[in-house]
């Protein structure tokens, strides 16, 4: 029987998988930050990769045309029918703006966590073994992409930034399974709610709206947006909807599931929120830059 | 020919990859399904078996040091996988019938070994909290599914780009 491997293929083997573990555990702690020969690789297969993505855009772009073309009858008679509720609430969307407008200038106040900065980009690739949920973008600082911004489609919030380089982001949706990932909410209604989306359920699609208070009241359908709160999304980006409320783990405060408002399969056109209010460093609690300053 | 011909193939399927990735997960019937695209690395183990080990193992390394790099933010994970999966490769073929059908096997059956191997790691460092079920009808049987499917489309074109090669070509270095 012939040997698998001489003996000097075997100690090159071995030191080959000790460098490797090295390497693996040295890069796993600082997955936050990318070293320069990481981000010309990254700037490298970026540049390549969206070279196969734009006809890959296209014929998938075919497909929902040809898609869309056979319900447009049934989706034009909705349409119509939403047309003339349209025009009244379109009136009244003017008239408030204007009015919030004026408020605001009677109080003075300038900043407003609802304004920010759309940076349009376009998905170049996803995570091919999806064992985290990320996608990658063709927009990064030269752009004005920064970490940590939030990241969403016409439907709603779809994740944040969690790397930069130069000319590409990467985004970790907010499907993921990362215990670190949270998002301040609140819940829409007479009072407004507030709350922390934090873990997704994989079994039922959905995500975990948790530290509500317990006295609160609240109903399934009710809307969940961003509150801005957290220092770095906008205010008022749509989450999702609630579909049921119970107790947490401790009893001590109510969890939400949240449907997603989003789409995640096929994502195409993304938005990144660059928010013109002050941002703070870090996932939650972080300083400002003018504290840093500071301190 | 062969010369130029690998690495545009290697480049190619590793740009595809991702692309294909966009189309999962699949929903059907109201459970979702993760269909992972392997098709670089069951061309590597064709390339392994039908051609050379060594050019195998220097494209893993190479590619995937470039998909830990991009994708996976770890580096060391595939660029230990993908060169481990091509030298069992060599290993086993040795000792079975050598035709297309025994190394389509042979490649789904690596692929199945490395699937678990990564389900195993990433519970390890905690990145997912799947039960092994979950894993098994969500993940591994569309995966394996899916890329048997790619190998019995593409596999004897992989096999007669390699085979008609002039056999005494693949000993000489040159290649790198």
């Amino acid at each position: 029987m012939p040997q698998f491997l001489s003996n000097k293929r075997l100690i090159l083997l071995l030191i080959g998988v000790i460098l490797l573990v090295a390497l693996i555990s040295l890069t796993l702690r600082d997955r936050g930050q990318v070293s320069l020969p990481e981000q010309i690789v990254k700037e490298a297969v970026g540049a390549g990769q969206s070279v196969f993505s734009r006809p890959a855009h296209f014929v998938t772009g075919v497909f929902d045309n040809i898609d869309s073309l056979i319900n447009t009858f049934e989706e034009n008679r909705l349409l119509k029918a939403r047309l003339e509720e349209f025009a009244g609430v379109q009136a009244e969307v003017t008239d408030l703006r204007s009015e919030n407008e004026e408020l605001k200038e009677l109080v003075g106040k300038e900043e407003d966590l609802r304004e920010y900065n759309p940076i349009q980009a376009v998905v170049i690739a996803r995570n091919p073994d999806q064992w985290e949920e990320k996608i990658i973008l063709n927009r990064g600082t030269n752009h004005g992409v920064k970490e940590n911004m939030a990241v969403m489609t016409a439907g709603g919030l779809i994740g944040k930034v969690t790397i930069v380089t130069p000319t590409t982001s990467t985004v970790e949706l907010v499907t993921t399974q990362n215990p670190n990932y949270r998002v301040s909410a609140m819940v829409l209604g007479e009072d407004d709610v507030f709350g922390l989306i934090e873990g997704y359920d994989a079994e039922r699609r959905e995500l975990l709206l948790k530290r509500i208070d317990f006295s609160v009241d609240l109903k399934e359908g009710d809307q969940v947006v961003s509150s801005g709160l957290g220092g770095i999304f906008p205010k008022g980006i749509v989450i999702g909807e609630i579909t049921e409320v119970t107790i947490d783990e401790f009893g001590l405060t109510k969890l939400a599931y949240v449907k997603p408002a989003a789409d995640f399969s096929m994502l195409n056109h993304v938005v990144i929120a660059d928010r013109l209010a002050p941002e703070v460093d870090g996932e939650d609690n972080g300083m400002t830059e003018e504290e840093e300053e500071e301190s | 020919m062969i010369r130029f011909l690998v690495p545009i193939v290697c480049l190619v399927l590793f740009f595809v990859e991702p692309i294909f990735g966009l189309f999962s997960p699949l929903s059907i019937g109201g459970s979702l399904y993760y269909v992972v695209p392997r098709f670089l690395i069951l061309f590597l183990i064709f390339l392994t078996v039908f051609y050379e080990l060594r050019h195998a193992l220097f494209y893993g390394l190479f590619f995937g040091l470039l998909y830990d790099v991009f994708y996976i933010d770890i580096i060391g994970l595939y660029s230990f996988l993908y060169p481990a999966v091509c030298l069992i490769a060599a290993y086993f073929f040795k000792k079975i019938p050598q035709n297309l059908l025994s190394a389509t096997l042979l490649a789904l059956g690596l692929l199945l070994a490395m699937e678990v191997a990564l389900y195993l790691f990433f519970q390890l460092i905690g990145l997912t909290d799947a039960p092994a079920g979950t894993f098994l009808t969500s993940r591994l049987w569309p995966t394996l599914i899916a890329n048997a499917l790619y190998l019995g489309l593409l596999g004897w074109v992989f096999r007669s780009m390699m085979v008609t090669q002039d056999p005494q070509r693949g000993t000489k270095f040159g290649l790198y």
